[in-house]
């Protein structure tokens, strides 16, 4: 028999945990200590293995954590899965490769209920089809990085003579047979996520990140993730009627913990966030709130009728200033206690006068 | 110490080059190829001529270096530049060997490398008759990760007539490439 019994639901050699290294030279040493270990496009996948669950009933928690990081598929206990004593272990299918990635990242050795998880990649769970758009994702994803580089410098020319040559060396293979990864080749010119972003050491195998790249490594989530699915990027990442039961608590609660999946948010949250930066960021308050607190607020502030009239034009001015700032002191206090569920209930946008 | 990348890529290789410790040569190896993963790095690691690098290495007895070798080539080989300077160093032929190893990781960066390597110039030799007949029994394998692979394989780079004549031979032949061991 080939290899490990590396059929779904049985341990792989690539799902144990490596001793981190200890011996390595002070230069490329990085933050975290890590295992030795190469990640390649086999290993990736959408297929989280997590192990140390501790079995106190928390999967409904474990799938909220994990659901920070994008949109899940699937998620179940693994129950023939050889445990520790004590501690479950459960699959999560992610909708994508580069949410399962960060989620491991983000996920692994943390400490949860207690315990210390350890994630890794399971993609003997994957079917043949997913193996094979994985590879194909990639394949783009290469096609369009690189050939990025080209279009800046080839503007002058024309793209498509490159392409049509790039066609025929790389997608020869697929053109006798469908033409379906060829008519998905036409490269835009990403001007969006600049090629030179791409300054990441990663995947995190045993990365030196901190010398080089972890400040843009969040933040290019969003963009390289459009390189996997540039139709499924616009749409929003829950999607009730296909997922289990608690889809719904997912949404509410996918607030986003970095800015890379800002496009991966439901819209009311997105909203919010829009708003909070706007109030934090905005002292000059050509754009302010009303009282309640919940609206969205466009354009300049009306005039308001002084509240109190106190016969004198620089008393009034002076009260005026003053319960200015009041309401900005109780709106700052108030933004922050705001809870994201209680917001969304409400409707949005009084709006002002837009210019 | 702060260091540019191409200053960094360039330690790793001479450290390489330089040390008598295995461990640090496996350990810059895998390093070296987690950053071939990463387009942006790709002239970097031309120009520090790593590409050679995994090539040699896939020849060494020691299984870690073959390892992360096969790896770093899987990781950089679907760019253009890269996969046309494999082709050139006749690197076909000892990703093909690691179709033999005992390594499953090795193995499986193999089986994906020679995919992403297939050209209408190279399909000759990565679809050659020993490498579908090799594919063919993966994807009998209990090991579900290669026998995904080897189906792809199948399905996408070969031809029925090519599938089929190494179903005949596999039948009268007991030669063949062994599957990797645990």
């Amino acid at each position: 028999a080939a290899g490990s019994s590396g059929g779904p639901g049985a341990p792989c050699r690539h799902h144990v945990q490596l001793e981190a290294c200890e011996s390595r030279a002070k230069y490329r040493e990085g933050w975290r200590p890590r295992a030795v270990k190469v990640y390649t496009i086999n290993l990736e996948s959408r297929y989280l293995l997590i192990q140390g669950v501790p079995a106190l009933g928390v999967m409904k928690e474990l799938v909220e954590q994990f659901a920070l990081y994008g949109a899940i598929e699937e998620y179940h206990a693994l129950d023939e899965y050889p445990a520790e004593q004590f501690t479950e272990v459960y699959l999560i299918k992610f909708k994508k490769l580069q949410c399962a990635r960060v989620a491991k990242k983000k996920m692994d050795e943390r400490s949860f209920f207690g315990s210390l998880l350890h994630v890794c990649y399971a993609p003997e769970f994957e079917t043949v089809q997913e193996t094979r758009e994985k590879l194909q994702d990639r394949r783009k994803y290469i096609a369009k990085a690189t050939n990025q580089r080209d279009c800046f410098v080839l503007k002058k020319v024309e793209g498509p003579k490159n392409t049509a040559s790039k066609n025929t060396e790389q997608d020869c293979p697929w053109s006798t047979l469908g033409s379906h990864v060829a008519s998905n080749w036409d490269p835009p010119c990403f001007t969006s996520s600049p090629g030179a972003s791409h300054n990441i050491a990663y995947p995190s195998g045993n990365q030196n990140e901190s010398l080089l790249t972890s400040p843009h490594y969040d933040n290019n989530c969003a963009e390289s993730s459009g390189y996997f699915d540039q139709n499924t990027f616009l749409t929003p990442s829950v999607h009730p009627g296909g997922h289990t039961p608690t889809a719904s608590l997912m949404q509410q609660r996918m607030v986003p913990a970095y800015n890379g999946i800002d496009r991966f948010m439901p819209r009311t949250t997105h909203l919010q966030e829009r708003k909070r930066k706007r109030e934090e960021g905005n002292k000059f308050s050509l754009i302010g709130t009303s009282e309640d607190n919940t609206e969205v607020v466009i354009g300049p502030q009306l005039p308001e009728i002084p509240k109190v009239d106190m016969d004198d034009e620089s008393l009034n001015t002076s009260a005026t200033l003053i319960r200015n700032k009041l309401k900005e002191v109780a709106d700052s206090v108030s933004t922050s206690v705001e809870k994201p569920e209680s917001s969304s209930a409400k409707p949005l946008v009084k709006q002002r006068r837009r210019i | 110490m702060e260091l540019g990348r191409l200053e960094y890529l360039q330690a790793l290789v001479t450290e390489f080059q330089v040390t008598d410790s295995t461990e640090a040569k496996e350990q810059v190896l895998a390093n070296l190829a987690n950053f071939a993963y990463d387009p942006s790095n790709y002239e970097y690691l031309r120009q520090l001529q790593v590409l050679d690098l995994f090539l040699d290495m896939l020849t060494e007895d020691n299984e870690s270096l073959v390892e992360f070798a096969m790896g770093g080539l899987c990781n950089l080989c679907l760019d253009k530049t890269n996969k046309e300077y494999i082709l050139e160093a006749n690197g076909v032929e000892p990703i093909i060997n690691c179709l033999s190893s005992s390594n499953e990781e090795t193995v499986v960066s193999a089986v994906t490398t020679l995919m992403f390597l297939t050209t209408p110039r190279s399909r000759a030799q990565t679809t050659a008759l020993p490498v579908v007949e090799c594919m063919l029994r993966f994807s009998l394998s209990a090991n579900r990760r290669l026998s995904n692979l080897a189906s792809i394989f199948l399905q996408d780079y070969c031809t029925p007539p090519q599938v089929e004549e190494a179903r005949n031979l596999s039948k009268h032949t007991a030669v063949g490439i062994p599957l990797p061991k645990d």
